[in-house]
């Protein structure tokens, strides 16, 4: 049992999951799901869409060189059944697993570090300068300040008086 | 030997859709179109009368049509042995245009399960000849032919295969 990758994806394709395509020349297309399939067909290049496992890797967006990748490797020829070499390699892919959980986890965060930095960095800008976008132009003064004007009731009745 | 070489241009040239090794340029042309035609507008669909099948060994023929799928009501797939009659054959060869003759079809346009569950697909409709009993009639075959062929008994064309899928 051999668990391939995707052409377009990079994601595994488990046995009996898939379609595959041979080219004439005898270089096979696996495809995991009918999504990588259609965008082969589209001639999408994997590098340039986003979800794909090849755009991510090119931009930057996940760990490419580590020394965790070094043990799942292709192999065209049989291992040997060793039980207890077997015992030994399923505990370490356990532990393996674990570490490169841990340094994606830390890649991910340095590539996120300043982020939120940066966003609060354009807010602020965003607010300072487009303020106009939020304010109307012809907004009337708010109502706080005309209420402070104190009108004196009483001296504007004595005057009426005054001219009766 | 010229046999042999002769389809070896024409598989190589369906492939790259330009070669340059054939001397008279009218028969290049109408190649070149025909190969062109063949790929971009390929019918996935089964193997059924009057399909047009390449022939990827070195029995003489070029091109077949099939006339009866000996398996299926829609017709043949990947595997499947098919009867034919030969439209085009290059001069000397074993077979002659005109001729009815089986062949298995090595690779199929539609896609095929496979024992798994997966599914398989070829860039063309391809046939090799064999005759009544299901040996081949020639001694080479090109191109990569689908390992289902052992399970159909054409161990025989396997082994002359050069790439298996």
């Amino acid at each position: 049992m051999r668990l391939e990758k995707c052409w377009f994806c990079s994601s595994t394709v488990y046995p009996g999951h898939g379609i595959q395509f041979v080219r004439n020349d005898a270089k096979i297309f696996r495809f995991c799901r009918s999504k990588c399939h259609k965008n082969f067909k589209m001639k999408r290049n994997p590098r340039k869409v986003k979800w794909t496992k090849a755009y991510r890797r090119l931009h930057g967006k996940d760990m490419t060189q580590d020394s965790t990748f070094e043990f799942e490797r292709k192999r065209n020829r049989p291992e040997r059944y060793d039980r207890n070499l077997t015992e030994s390699t399923l505990k370490a892919i356990k532990t393996i697993d674990k570490v490169r959980f841990r340094r994606e986890e830390t890649h991910h965060k340095n590539r996120m570090k300043g982020k939120a930095a940066k966003e609060r960095r354009e807010a602020k800008k965003e607010h300072d300068q487009q303020l106009h976008m939020v304010k109307a132009p012809g907004a009337k003064e708010s109502t706080a300040t005309l209420a402070k004007v104190k009108v004196n009731v009483q001296h504007e009745s004595a005057d009426n008086r005054m001219e009766e | 030997m010229a046999a042999s070489t002769f389809s070896k241009c024409f598989r190589g040239h369906s492939l790259m859709g330009g070669l340059t090794t054939f001397s008279s340029s009218i028969q290049r042309l109408s190649q070149q179109t025909t190969s062109n035609n063949f790929l971009s507008q390929q019918i996935r669909t089964f193997i059924q009368m009057r399909t047009n099948l390449k022939v990827v060994d070195n029995s003489g023929a070029k091109r077949v049509m099939c006339i009866q799928a000996l398996k299926g009501k829609k017709g043949a797939r990947l595997g499947d042995t098919i009867i034919a009659s030969v439209k085009e054959a290059q001069p000397g060869g074993k077979v002659k245009k005109g001729q009815v003759v089986y062949g298995v079809v090595v690779r199929a346009a539609m896609q095929k399960g496979r024992c798994d569950g997966s599914e398989v697909k070829f860039d063309d409709n391809a046939v090799v000849l064999v005759n009544k009993q299901g040996e081949p009639i020639g001694t080479r075959v090109f191109g990569p032919v689908p390992h289902e062929l052992r399970k159909k008994k054409h161990v025989k064309i396997l082994s002359l295969a050069q790439h298996i899928a």
